[in-house]
């Protein structure tokens, strides 16, 4: 068993800088990951010349209930998401920041907003399973649940694409989730902004002030 | 990063020793790597786990730095608070798990939010900002690495980029 100090580490740096001429570097390593620069708050948000219609989307919510996602959003500032509950990475943050930016709103701004999050995952992602983990997020967000195809079509039309769950060879199930938030306009109703991956707090905080009035941020 | 030291010191003058490249055979057993591969030289750095949503699943990243001049690999991952935790890449938008990660000889192994990652499952409570889940990291190559990763807001992002 061995464990380091960080001087033991630096020493070792310095000792490492013999090794190397030991040969055996051995496959030309590189990095495993490329992890790209946390984009400058700027570029978070993409508005678009030509803005996505909302999807006709009828489907179940987290009361088991029919949610006509065109109706129940006319004129209201929406932020839709494609993402499922089993997701450790992403999903969580995504719908987090959304959250945390969205509780910096006044109290009135905030009951226009809203917040859907669209599962990519229907079978595990009952109402049930999606109320609850929506609740640990914000309970006023809305979880949409249905047949997968008419899911996929739906978030297709905002040009966002994933395949359905599969089973790996020990038989987990693997799922994709979106990787941008599209905000639509309450002014329009037409999807008018991205965020992508990289936006954090920070940019919803700074941007959603904007969408609520249907301006560019 | 904090890290338990264990018998720390003692196997650091043998890893001096070994850097002198000639008289391997008598390396410290501890060391793992294997004969004539060089030795690896693993730290952990901005470990953190985000806040989860709830007690089924968290995620946890970190940054491991290799000095040394072989590689190794990241194999398995255990903590008392999960009763399983797997080593997970991001294909595209499907977040699949591996068997392990490569952590390169000179070079550093990333887990990072949207990237690698791991997943913690089967949650004994559910972690809370502000506390740390102990968490111990086995490679192919070195000993295992104890780390104290800090819980951290579920909208945490860490300053440097990793």
């Amino acid at each position: 068993m061995r464990t380091k100090t960080f001087a033991a580490a630096a020493l070792l740096a310095a000792a490492s800088l013999t090794l190397t001429a030991c040969g055996s570097g051995g496959d030309s390593d590189k990095p495993v990951t490329v992890v790209s620069e946390q984009a400058g708050s700027d570029k978070a948000a993409t508005v678009l010349d030509q803005p996505f219609e909302k999807p006709d989307l009828v489907l179940t919510d987290t009361h088991g209930k029919k949610y006509d996602l065109r109706e129940e959003t006319k004129g209201k500032p929406t932020l839709i998401y494609f993402g499922y509950t089993h997701c450790p990475d992403v999903c969580p943050s995504t719908m987090s920041n959304i959250a945390v930016a969205a509780k910096q709103l006044p109290k009135a701004e905030q009951d226009k907003l809203r917040v859907v999050l669209v599962t990519t995952d229907p079978d595990r992602d009952t109402p049930a399973e999606l109320g609850k983990w929506l609740k640990g997020i914000d309970p006023r967000f809305v979880g949409l649940t249905g047949d997968f195809a008419t899911i996929q079509a739906g978030a297709r039309t905002l040009g966002i694409a994933f395949d359905p769950p599969r089973k790996d060879k020990n038989g987990k199930i693997v799922s994709e989730h979106g990787t941008q938030v599209i905000a639509f306009s309450p002014k329009t109703d037409g999807g008018y902004v991205l965020f992508d991956e990289e936006a954090g707090v920070d940019d919803y905080t700074k941007d959603l002030p904007k969408i609520l009035k249907g301006e560019k941020p | 990063m904090r890290r338990r030291l264990g018998p720390a010191a003692l196997v650091i003058a043998g890893g001096l020793a070994l850097a002198s490249c000639g008289g391997s055979g008598s390396g410290s057993a501890s060391s793992g790597s294997g004969a004539g591969s060089g030795e690896t030289e693993l730290s952990v750095s901005s470990a953190y786990m985000p806040q989860p949503v709830s007690d089924e699943m968290a995620a946890g990243f970190f940054t491991i730095t290799n000095k040394g001049g072989a590689a190794d690999e990241l194999t398995s991952v255990t903590s008392d608070i999960a009763g399983q935790i797997t080593v997970h890449e991001t294909a595209g938008q499907a977040m699949q798990e591996v068997k392990s990660l490569k952590v390169p000889a000179h070079g550093e192994l990333v887990l990072s939010s949207g990237g690698n990652h791991l997943m913690f499952e089967r949650l004994k409570r559910k972690p809370k900002e502000g506390q740390t889940v102990s968490v111990e990291l086995r490679f192919a190559h070195s000993g295992p690495v104890k780390i104290e990763m800090p819980v951290k807001s579920a909208t945490y992002t860490p300053k440097t980029g990793h």
